[in-house]
């Protein structure tokens, strides 16, 4: 889990006199905001649930991330791009001239894809484990990215030159793949699950819009969800000596924790407490590892002690 | 860029006063005589005139007696008198927007001619209801001019009809609406080609003329576009002040003499039945209308530096530069704020960091901008 560094009380509900859910959130880097489409609305949406509807969906244009950060639309086989200041379809300029993109590949508010027309690629889903990778130009496949979320991205946003962030919105689940140089999966993580959401380019932050129409912003550093036990390595421990201790921290995802304030005691199991540790807080480290040293007694005892490793969350 | 909101005059004008109200719905014969649509003086109301509709909305340059620039609207009444209609022209005075004259039109112009606007050499053009014709009309009863200049689109390729469009002569450019979609056209005196559409956020409520580039439009819930026609692309997005005041249709037109946007609101009437239409003055300036709050995008950890990110905004949520939003933390304060204030950029963000004291903590930080009204 991603951790979460604020949660609105302004709340984004989409408008209008039958409500519908927000169906698509897109970041726009020249608004420093995000794009969300219902049915009946196209709206501007800042971080804190700040929204300001400002016209309708009309003429077929299903709205898209595209690299850079902006919206593209996908109409009858083409995509357009849209003008910056109002993110409104500009149909005088297909950015897939050359191969015209099916409606089995098309874009929808539950198969999210994606279009990088600078170095010509398409990005679309064809079942719930995988990403393919097109070349814009002729169509050819180029190749298959394998993320296994087992959930369709309801969205695939731009996160830097090369990479994307694959969101599901039931499960909250977060990829970040590569699909220009490697095709693999460089980041896995999570965020709670949402109607919407999109990668935030600007500040690389996730933020989702709830089901209770809130905002919530996620960094990406994941949140401590298990701590290991205590491991010696090696695993052989010896009296009169300095034997090395370590313990991991990891999110949900089994990703490292990195950073983080480990703090050690040694507990009496009915022996009494036997030897000694050099710490008494160590930090995590890239790998989400805490290191400490485990010194054995000194007088030839003999019998079993524990260690304790704890993490202070807030 | 925004719309920096000048003046407004409310009401601008008004309806003729029956002197009386009735607290029954009069008979239609009778001793109070002849009185259609009855409702107009049933209590509370008490006008002769209701709007039916503001059919066109247009600044007339020197259309004055002594050459002062008038801003017009056709208005088309229901009335207590015979026949039970009225279409009247309404003139503004375009320096202060109070009402300078009124006179009876006739019908021709609001029923056959659609919405007017002025286009190049300071005339006035319009489409028609009755046919596929693009005319240049007369200010004064927006009838067509016999003899002026017209084209018609319905033998262009493709074949247009359109509610409205702005004429550049000059330049030989037009830029027509029909509902969702601005097309934009050149050549319109030898061989006509549409070399650009742009779709509209909302179903078109008017359009204005503001120079040979660009023209101006609002949609049916008051959204405020600026374009470049012969680009083509969108140079701005905004919105009236106030959308929640009520409306029942947002009219513009451009003053090409101050250089100033003017929105002439249709609102429903009073319960008295008085008339509550409105004009409205608008400067293209920034105007900030909503300040976000401040969200953090970092990690919230103790002893780390923390960035947090506003917007200033306008009322379509369009950033608005230069301004200066100054931070203060709320007392009593653990950690410290390294950024006291941060000027806007061009999509509003201001950034704020701040640093974390080593212990877990909870502090509030506030934002203020200082906006100096003209």
């Amino acid at each position: 889990m991603y951790e979460k560094t604020f949660e609105s009380t302004k709340l984004a509900a989409p408008g209008g006199a039958s409500p519908q859910n927000w169906t698509q959130m897109i970041f726009v880097t020249p608004w420093d905001a995000f794009f969300c489409v219902n049915l009946w609305e196209w709206a501007r949406i800042f971080r804190d649930g700040t929204k300001v509807a400002y016209g309708y969906p009309s003429g077929g244009y299903a709205p898209f991330p595209r690299v850079g950060g902006y919206t593209a639309f996908y109409s009858n086989g083409r995509v357009y791009g849209a003008y910056e200041i109002d993110q409104l379809p500009n149909p005088n300029e297909s950015l897939n001239p050359d191969w015209a993109i099916d409606y089995g590949k098309a874009p929808s508010s539950l198969v999210g894809a994606f279009i990088d027309d600078l170095n010509h690629r398409y990005l679309h889903q064809p079942n719930a484990n995988s990403v393919r990778v097109y070349d814009l130009a002729t169509g050819a496949v180029l190749g298959t990215i394998t993320h296994n979320a087992g959930e369709y991205f309801k969205s695939l946003n731009w996160v830097q030159h090369g990479q994307v962030a694959g969101i599901c919105s039931v499960s909250g689940k977060v990829k970040i793949m590569d699909y220009l140089f490697g095709l693999n999966v460089l980041e896995s993580g999570r965020i709670d699950p949402h109607r919407v959401a999109a990668y935030d380019s600007a500040f690389n932050v996730l933020v989702s819009i709830g089901m209770d129409n809130k905002t919530r912003v996620y960094c990406r550093e994941a949140w401590p969800y298990a701590l290991s036990n205590p491991v010696f390595d090696p695993p052989q421990v010896y009296g009169l000596k300095a034997n090395a201790v370590k313990v991991r921290l990891t999110g949900q995802e089994g990703e490292p924790c990195p950073g983080w304030w480990v703090h050690w005691e040694l507990t009496d199991t009915g022996g009494g407490v036997l030897g000694s540790l050099d710490k008494y807080v160590s930090k995590t480290d890239r790998d989400g590892y805490a290191w400490n040293l485990y010194y054995g007694p000194d007088d030839g005892a003999v019998g079993n002690c524990k260690i304790r490793v704890s993490v202070v969350l807030n | 860029m925004s719309l920096w909101l000048l003046k407004t005059v409310a009401p601008c004008m008004s309806y003729a006063d029956n002197g009386a109200c009735y607290q029954h719905t009069p008979p239609l014969w009778g001793p109070d005589g002849l009185i259609y649509n009855g409702s107009l003086v049933t209590c509370p109301r008490h006008y002769k005139q209701t709007t039916q509709s503001v059919s066109h909305f247009f600044f007339a340059p020197g259309a004055g007696p002594k050459g002062e620039d008038y801003l017009r609207a056709i208005v088309s009444f229901k009335t207590t008198y015979w026949p039970g209609w009225d279409v009247q022209r309404i003139d503004f005075d375009a320096e202060s927007g109070q009402q300078v004259g009124q006179d009876w039109v006739g019908i021709w112009g609001q029923a056959w001619t659609g919405k007017a606007t002025l286009g190049s050499y300071n005339a006035i053009y319009a489409c028609m209801n009755s046919s596929t014709v693009i005319n240049q009309v007369s200010s004064a009863t927006v009838e067509p001019i016999s003899g002026g200049w017209s084209v018609n689109p319905y033998n262009w390729n493709p074949k247009s009809i359109y509610f409205m469009a702005v004429v550049n002569r000059q330049d030989n450019l037009l830029a027509a609406v029909s509902s969702w979609t601005l097309d934009c056209w050149r050549n319109i005196g030898t061989t006509p080609e549409r070399f650009a559409q742009m779709r509209l956020p909302n179903t078109l409520g008017y359009m204005a003329y503001e120079s040979r580039n660009y023209c101006w439009i609002i949609t049916k819930d008051g959204v405020i576009l600026k374009a470049d026609y012969q680009v083509p692309r969108w140079e701005m997005i905004s919105r009236v002040n106030k959308p929640e005041v009520t409306a029942t249709d947002f009219l513009i037109t451009f003053d090409t003499r101050r250089k100033r946007v003017v929105v002439f609101r249709v609102r429903p009437d009073a319960e008295d039945g008085a008339c509550r239409h409105q004009l409205e003055f608008y400067y293209p300036m920034v105007s900030p209308a909503q300040l976000t709050k401040p969200v953090p995008v970092t990690s919230l950890r103790a002893n780390q530096r923390i960035i947090l990110v506003a917007h200033l905004i306008g009322e379509a949520g369009e950033g608005v530069t230069p301004y200066t939003v100054n931070g203060k933390m709320a007392l009593p304060v653990e950690g410290r704020l390294i950024t006291p204030f941060s000027g806007t950029e061009l999509n509003g963000r201001v950034c704020f960091q701040y640093q974390a004291p080593d212990q877990a903590c909870e502090e509030t930080l506030q934002l203020d901008v200082t906006v100096e009204e003209s």
